[in-house]
């Protein structure tokens, strides 16, 4: 038997400072120092803004229309979201992260956990600081590093790393002397897992920050929130309960859900909209191996809507499929219960739920709708997706979707910058 | 993301090891070795490498010419000698990083346009160093 390893696993919690305004920040040289905006899909409110936009005190979250004078007048790039920019970023910094880590969790577009091995009370700064230098270098991307025992702290962690000034971007939670100070200036809110009813419930209970959660009766936690407080409280006592995940969960659900550019009154034009979604999410489900059995639909008014309507639909399969002609059908047939005239409507989307994996799906011995997908279709959706993928974009598609589109998604300040497609990459002058 | 992405797009090319005889079933086919991926050859590290192109002539004397396409990997670190982009007061430039009297400047190769020294420039940083520049002849 081994005794006490003098080598424990330490996490770091790996985050890219305002990503989505960085990435065009970084391959677009007019906007490096300036304060940058972006939009969210089809330009409606704020979703990312450069550190200089934020010290201007633009808000998240908030209605392009409303701000969009105060924008012009103080000298604010707008954009809108190029999802193909940040999603190759993306892809190039997890993998670079790979390379500095034993394990890496990809958490989403712009974090991710990775486990590091910390020879006893070895500094973890240097290691931190080489990964920081590395992909601002390499992407021009300033990230942010929180390291602890586990993943709840080290979320702490990054938070600190933020907060602190005095921190350059990085605080490693295990080496410091006393964490009380430091865990006292974070609201149990904040908290990795915590959701507002938690939250509410913690500070009608007195407790209102990670150091009091911390220390707070484990009974009272339990009998609360069950295992998931309990291990809460564990993490956040240094133990570790939550193990990095390398591969990805597959996924419950698939969605394809979009704001109009315009509001939809017509049926015809829901019926299209919905139908490209599903031509959509039908590849996404093939792209994953993935049929789904149970299909709904839903459309919605606008939030700022003083005729406010929405409604969806489903409908439940015998066979789970995965081709899009049957998927159009069900689709098409169920966006007449879904739409009534008389409302503007601002948003409809398809869902893909029941998902089952192409490999260990059930056949059915009753079979009196839907027809399992021949071979034929099978292998007719194979080449129609790889036509798609290697002409990049919709080379071959079902007439519905060729319509002309007069609900189309705005995206008037798309930028230009590109590192995917070769039309629209950044030129060098002179 | 699928595989529209430029970077690391395979581009398939057959490589023959011998000549193709036109008009009968060619003896070559059955010595057709390998694919040639362009990618693989002129790209070590594909995930911090990018793509720009060229607009105007101030690297002329170097062959590197307007509409070029330019292959910049963002991991190497610069060294004198060595072609690089910069960006300059919000511009993206290429030049070639130089040395003169100890001192590091910018070199256009072309005599109609100026260099820039690092002491003269607050706004200069090093974006990115040039591996490859591809020309068309069409």
């Amino acid at each position: 038997m081994k005794s006490k390893s003098s080598i424990t696993e330490a996490i770091a919690l790996i985050d890219a400072n305002n990503f989505y305004a960085s990435c065009e920040q970084s391959i677009n040289p007019h906007l490096r120092n300036k304060p940058v905006v972006i939009l969210s899909n089809n330009d409606g409110c704020i979703i990312a803004r450069s550190p200089e936009a934020r010290a201007l005190r633009i808000k998240m979250g908030i209605p392009y229309f409303k701000v969009k004078k105060k924008l012009n007048s103080l000298g604010v790039a707008v954009l809108s979201s190029n999802y193909s920019l940040y999603g190759d970023m993306s892809k190039r910094l997890m993998n670079l992260l790979k390379d500095y880590s034993e394990e890496i969790e990809i958490y989403s577009i712009d974090e991710a956990f990775v486990s590091i091995l910390r020879p006893k009370d070895k500094n973890l700064n240097p290691w931190a600081r080489k990964v920081r230098c590395l992909i601002y270098q390499n992407l021009g991307i300033t990230l942010t590093i929180g390291i602890a025992e586990n993943k709840v702290r080290a979320k702490i962690a990054n938070k600190l790393a933020k907060n602190i000034d005095s921190s350059a971007g990085i605080f490693d939670l295990v080496r410091i002397h006393d964490e009380t100070n430091y865990l006292r200036k974070i609201s149990v809110g904040k908290v990795w897992g915590v959701g507002k009813q938690t939250s509410n419930w913690l500070q009608s209970k007195g407790i209102k920050n990670v150091n009091e959660l911390r220390d707070m009766d484990e009974n009272e936690i339990i009998k609360k929130l069950g295992i998931i407080g309990k291990r809460l409280q564990l993490e956040l006592r240094g133990e570790k309960c939550l193990p990095i995940e390398t591969s990805k969960k597959p996924k419950k659900e698939i969605q394809v859900s979009r704001s109009f550019g315009k509001p939809i009154t017509k049926l015809e034009d829901l019926t299209q909209a919905l139908a490209i979604y599903a031509i959509k999410a039908s590849e996404k489900m093939r792209n994953q191996n993935l049929k789904s059995s149970t299909i709904t639909i839903f459309t919605r008014t606008s939030h700022y809507s003083n005729h406010a309507y929405q409604k969806s639909a489903y409908k439940k399969l015998i066979n789970a499929t995965d081709n899009t002609s049957t998927i159009l059908k069900i689709v098409v047939e169920l966006s007449k219960e879904i739409y009534t005239p008389g409302y503007k409507l601002s948003k409809a989307g398809v869902l893909m739920q029941d998902l089952t994996n192409c490999k260990y799906l059930q056949k059915s011995i009753i079979n009196n709708e839907f027809q399992e997908d021949s071979k034929k279709t099978i292998r007719l959706m194979k080449t129609i997706d790889s036509l798609n993928k290697r002409y990049n974009n919709e080379v071959i598609t079902w007439a519905i979707a060729k319509k002309q589109q007069v609900w189309a998604m705005n995206r008037n300040s798309l930028s230009s910058g590109s590192t995917t497609d070769i039309k629209k990459i950044p030129n060098i002058i002179k | 993301m699928h595989s529209s992405d430029l970077t690391f797009k395979k581009v398939k090319i057959p490589l023959l090891s011998d000549s193709v005889s036109a008009g009968f079933p060619s003896p070559a086919d059955d010595y057709t070795e390998e694919n040639i991926d362009l990618n693989e050859h002129l790209i070590s590290n594909p995930f911090s490498t990018f793509f720009l192109r060229v607009k105007g002539d101030s690297m002329i004397n170097s062959g590197i010419k307007d509409k070029d396409l330019i292959i910049v990997d963002k991991s190497l670190t610069a060294k004198p000698g060595n072609i690089i982009i910069a960006m300059i007061d919000g511009e993206f430039t290429i030049k070639r990083l130089s040395i003169r009297n100890n001192e590091l400047y910018l070199k256009a190769e072309n005599h109609n346009y100026p260099d820039f020294s690092f002491r003269n420039h607050v706004d200069i940083q090093i974006w990115g160093v040039v591996i490859y520049s591809i020309h068309s002849y069409l």
